[in-house]
């Protein structure tokens, strides 16, 4: 997408004038990559925090999650600057969201304002991949995931980014088990939740190199929101 | 009384000495002259009733529509001027509806009085795009519904406030049926036993005799969320109070 998009940008430039002008190039590719796993009682989401543009890397330290509230949290990761407009407008909705209700927004209103909010640049979109992930009125997990103009839909589990066509195969491997003969595996637990994740972005790591440096994780559960930090390879 | 009132009564813009809005003053009297109307909430629903003044065998009393639908799950009963309440009525509708469509989920009947009450204090705001009204409205809600903290009942008046309400009446019987309330409500109250409390008080404040046709009602429950009556219905329900 991000290719056609550039294409379209310089096919309008070239048409008219013979002098050369400067194009507008209003959108960058800065990598990530996100995952999230849901269960019972909990929501796991994973995503690297390594920034980049082409081969180089702008940061090893970029988060790309960020907590809403307590049951709630997104992970955006594309153009970085459309990520950090995005989130912090976000968070201005939610903000008002709960003065003129007297509540904390639930995981689905929330999934439904960020579907939304991305439609609503629907003809100059914010370049971002953007995964939501919390507990439901049920406190069971629930992940969303979007397109950059707000397609949605909810999942068990889901990667996005730069790695996530090599993320995704794993999990429906090992989560959604799709014409395995093999027996089911007893329910998913938080841990085991916890190993795939971290076996994903080191395999990804392995191959892609627009993932690496750290893996940053967000764990949900009733009881709130717990982070943790695992490495990965820098190079 | 009059007299002391005069020159600050004319405009919504001023206040008087006394630090007194006559204008809003007048607009909450307005609503004393309207038909009554009465909500109960109990913990298995909302219920609310109106009077609806059949002036003439001539009239068509199913086109005075006191009662409205704001959303699937909640209702509101008007007394006052009918044709400001159109106003705040869609207002409430528009407001529920966006709500669904920003969320995905029902709007919290408090969120919805908010919203009107936003409207209902915009008069005299000359800056505002064009929705504003010159003079308050002439009109008092009562927003019944069901949402996720159970059965509620909001009572707004024309200044825009608006409180959370057990048991309240509005409109020309209101003292009396206020009163009455108060000697009838207790917390526990079933459906059914709200629903005679609601037509006997109704039945003691009416001028005309209460039948199926000068009366509307409307319970809001979780399970089924807002319905109407019909006219058998309320027939019924009339049958079962002590006449």
């Amino acid at each position: 997408m991000f290719k056609e998009m550039q294409s379209l940008a310089n096919a309008q430039m070239t048409d008219a004038s013979p002098h050369k002008v400067a194009g507008f190039y209003p959108y960058a590719d800065n990598g990530g990559t996100l995952a999230a796993i849901a269960g019972d009682g909990f929501v796991v989401i994973g995503g690297d925090t390594r920034l980049t543009t082409g081969y180089q890397i702008y940061s090893r330290e970029a988060s790309k999650l960020t907590k809403l509230t307590d049951k709630t949290i997104i992970g955006s990761c594309g153009c970085w600057c459309d990520s950090l407009t995005f989130t912090k407008g976000l968070h201005i909705r939610l903000q008002y969201y709960l003065y003129e209700n007297n509540k904390p927004i639930s995981t689905n209103a929330t999934a439904q304002l960020v579907s939304n909010m991305l439609y609503q640049k629907r003809f100059f979109p914010y370049y971002v991949s953007t995964i939501v992930a919390g507990l439901d009125a049920d406190n069971q997990g629930a992940v969303y995931s979007y397109d950059p103009v707000g397609s949605t839909e909810r999942h068990r589990y889901r990667a996005q980014g730069t790695a996530g066509s090599l993320i995704q195969p794993f999990l429906d491997c090992v989560l959604g088990r799709g014409n395995q003969t093999a027996p089911e595996p007893e329910k998913l637990t938080k841990e085991q939740a916890m190993i795939y994740l971290k076996d994903a972005f080191m395999s990804a790591a392995e191959r892609e190199i627009g993932c690496g440096d750290f893996l940053q994780i967000m764990i949900v559960t009733p009881q709130g929101v717990e982070e943790e930090r695992f490495k990965l390879r820098k190079d | 009384m009059f007299l002391t009132r005069s020159e600050y009564d004319r405009g919504v813009n001023t206040f008087s000495p006394e630090g007194r809005l006559f204008q809003v003053e007048y607009a909450i009297e307005a609503i004393k002259l309207g038909t009554t109307a009465i909500g109960i909430a109990t913990l298995e629903g909302v219920i609310l009733a109106v009077e609806k003044r059949v002036t003439s065998p001539l009239m068509e009393p199913a086109t005075t529509e006191k009662i409205a639908e704001i959303d699937a799950h909640i209702g509101c009963a008007c007394s006052g001027l009918m044709a400001d309440s159109r106003t705040l009525v869609d207002r409430a509708r528009v407001e529920a509806q966006n709500h669904w469509f920003l969320y995905n989920e029902n709007m919290s009947v408090e969120s919805v009085t908010q919203s009107v009450s936003n409207l209902a204090i915009q008069f005299g705001d000359s800056d505002s795009d064009g929705n504003a009204m010159s003079r308050p409205f002439g009109v008092a809600i009562l927003f019944a519904g069901c949402d996720e903290d159970g059965p509620q009942l909001f009572y707004m008046d024309p200044s825009g406030t608006y409180v959370q309400c057990d048991a309240k009446a509005i409109g020309s019987g209101c003292e009396g049926a206020q009163q009455a309330l108060q000697e009838a409500y207790s917390k526990s109250l079933s459906l059914t036993a709200a629903l005679k409390v609601l037509l006997t008080i109704l039945k003691q404040v009416m001028e005309e005799k209460l039948n199926s046709s000068n009366v509307e009602v409307a319970i809001i429950t979780p399970a089924a969320g807002y319905r109407m009556l019909s006219k058998e219905e309320i027939e019924n329900a009339i049958k079962e109070i002590p006449a």
